[in-house]
């Protein structure tokens, strides 16, 4: 096993990138190289010292033709990006990431599931002195086009907990992954939620401040492997918007 | 000289591709469908081979096509070849795949031998026939059950857990003999 406390010696993390550059690893052990690889450049080098090694056995892969229909989806899988209506327009928002799915393309539906609670006194006019969530409550509700899914997510900034419900996620292989998408359009992973029934993240500090009025919350389904994911692999299933109670 | 010189053809494949990734990177859509033309049997072959599902392999080849949409300005062709930056990314997205659907590889025994047809390797420069040569010949360097199980596992995207079953050894034994492959491996391709 792989200890993320202590740091294993300099034989074991080249071995250790090795295993992970072949494929070798599965669930935890896995989910920790991946993250070991993003946290620390010099074990992702030696990461990228084994995929060298290793890049010219590709060479000998068999070649099979791809169906021909493949071509096909891909480019309607690029059409989504290029559309322009006013929903699309906004899930145009996912730059550097994922291309949207025309045939996918979630609705931005809202509907307020929450109900802020009664704000708490405050007393006298207080000096913020670093930028904070604007809100004591914020709510959004993911919904998916054409299918069932519902993600209802409640964000208290007292304690910087999100509170998430998800019902009708679509089954299959894939874990549904939450991001945010602040106004600069660079989704980040507030990491995996349960497909059925509730999940509680804590917010790291960084993020907490793009919880605000306006600002786009989606879900993509992910290989749960290798989450939280630097950017989205696949067009979201879900999307919604933050509204400030 | 009616017949090209293999060793040129090749480099003039390899252009080719270097300059439609280029333009991929510009957003050109044409350019794209040019890199699928040239990659997408031997991609397709690696998505097959590891999921050893069909539909998933045309699922997955999707993703790899965006994920090639996405991230071709990241590709520098002075750091890495183009066929097999693109075949990186298709084996790594097969694997993601496998890994997520935690499904158990079932390739055939013998499928770590299977090598690609001569038409798709006459793209091939010679330098790249010249390392693809040198890293089997590190691997036939090492002891047989490791050569055999770092072979199963690049080609076949087997786990440490598939390899230990299917060579019915434990898990342990199985990491040693990984590990010191390796190990064996990476000094042999560092002297040659």
């Amino acid at each position: 096993m792989v200890d993320a406390a202590a740091p294993p010696p300099p034989d074991d993390r080249d071995a250790l990138a090795g295993e992970l550059a072949l494929g070798l690893l599965t669930g935890p052990e896995r989910a920790q190289a991946l993250r070991l690889q993003l946290a620390d450049p010099g074990f992702a080098d030696l990461v990228a010292a084994w995929e060298r090694r290793l890049a010219p056995l590709h060479l000998d892969f068999a070649g099979q033709v791809a169906p021909p229909e493949a071509w096909t989806a891909i480019s309607m899988r690029l059409d989504g990006e290029g559309q322009a209506d006013g929903l699309v327009r906004r899930l145009k928002l996912w730059r550097g990431g994922a291309i949207l799915s025309g045939a996918i393309a979630a609705s931005l539906a809202f509907i307020l599931l929450f109900r802020a609670p009664a704000p708490p006194p405050t007393a006298t006019p207080q000096i913020v002195q670093v930028p904070a969530p604007p809100a004591q409550m914020a709510v959004a509700q993911m919904t998916g086009q054409g299918s069932d899914m519902l993600v209802a997510a409640r964000y208290d900034a007292t304690t910087a907990q999100l509170n998430l419900r998800a019902e009708n996620v679509p089954q299959g292989d894939l874990a549904p992954e939450l991001w945010l998408i602040p106004a600069d359009g660079k989704p980040r992973s507030l990491g995996l939620i349960s497909a059925n029934g509730t999940t509680r993240l804590a917010v790291p500090r960084a993020l907490r401040i793009m919880l605000d009025d306006g600002v786009t919350m989606a879900i993509t389904m992910e290989p749960a492997a290798s989450a939280p994911h630097a950017a989205p692999s696949s067009a979201p299933v879900a999307v919604g918007k933050i509204t400030i109670l | 000289m009616s017949e090209a010189d293999p060793a040129t053809a090749a480099d003039s494949a390899r252009n080719h591709l270097v300059a439609a990734l280029h333009d991929v990177a510009r957003r050109d859509r044409a350019a794209l469908r040019r890199v699928y033309d040239l990659t997408s049997a031997k991609l397709f072959g690696i998505c097959l081979r590891i999921s050893n599902d069909r539909a998933a392999a045309e699922d997955i080849l999707q993703d790899v096509y965006i994920k090639i949409w996405n991230r071709a300005g990241r590709f520098d062709a002075s750091r890495a070849s183009p066929i097999t930056w693109l075949c990186a990314i298709a084996r790594n997205a097969a694997i993601d795949w496998q890994r997520a659907s935690g499904r158990v590889a079932t390739a055939p025994e013998d499928a770590a031998l299977a090598i690609a047809d001569e038409r798709l390797r006459a793209d091939e420069s010679i330098e790249e026939m010249q390392e693809t040569g040198r890293i089997h010949h590190c691997i036939d360097a090492l002891d047989e059950r490791a050569g055999t199980a770092i072979r199963a596992a690049f080609f076949d995207g087997l786990t440490y857990a598939d390899l230990a079953e299917r060579m019915n050894v434990p898990l342990g034994t199985m990491k040693s003999w990984i590990r010191r492959g390796l190990q064996r491996l990476k000094g042999c391709l560092e002297d040659g």
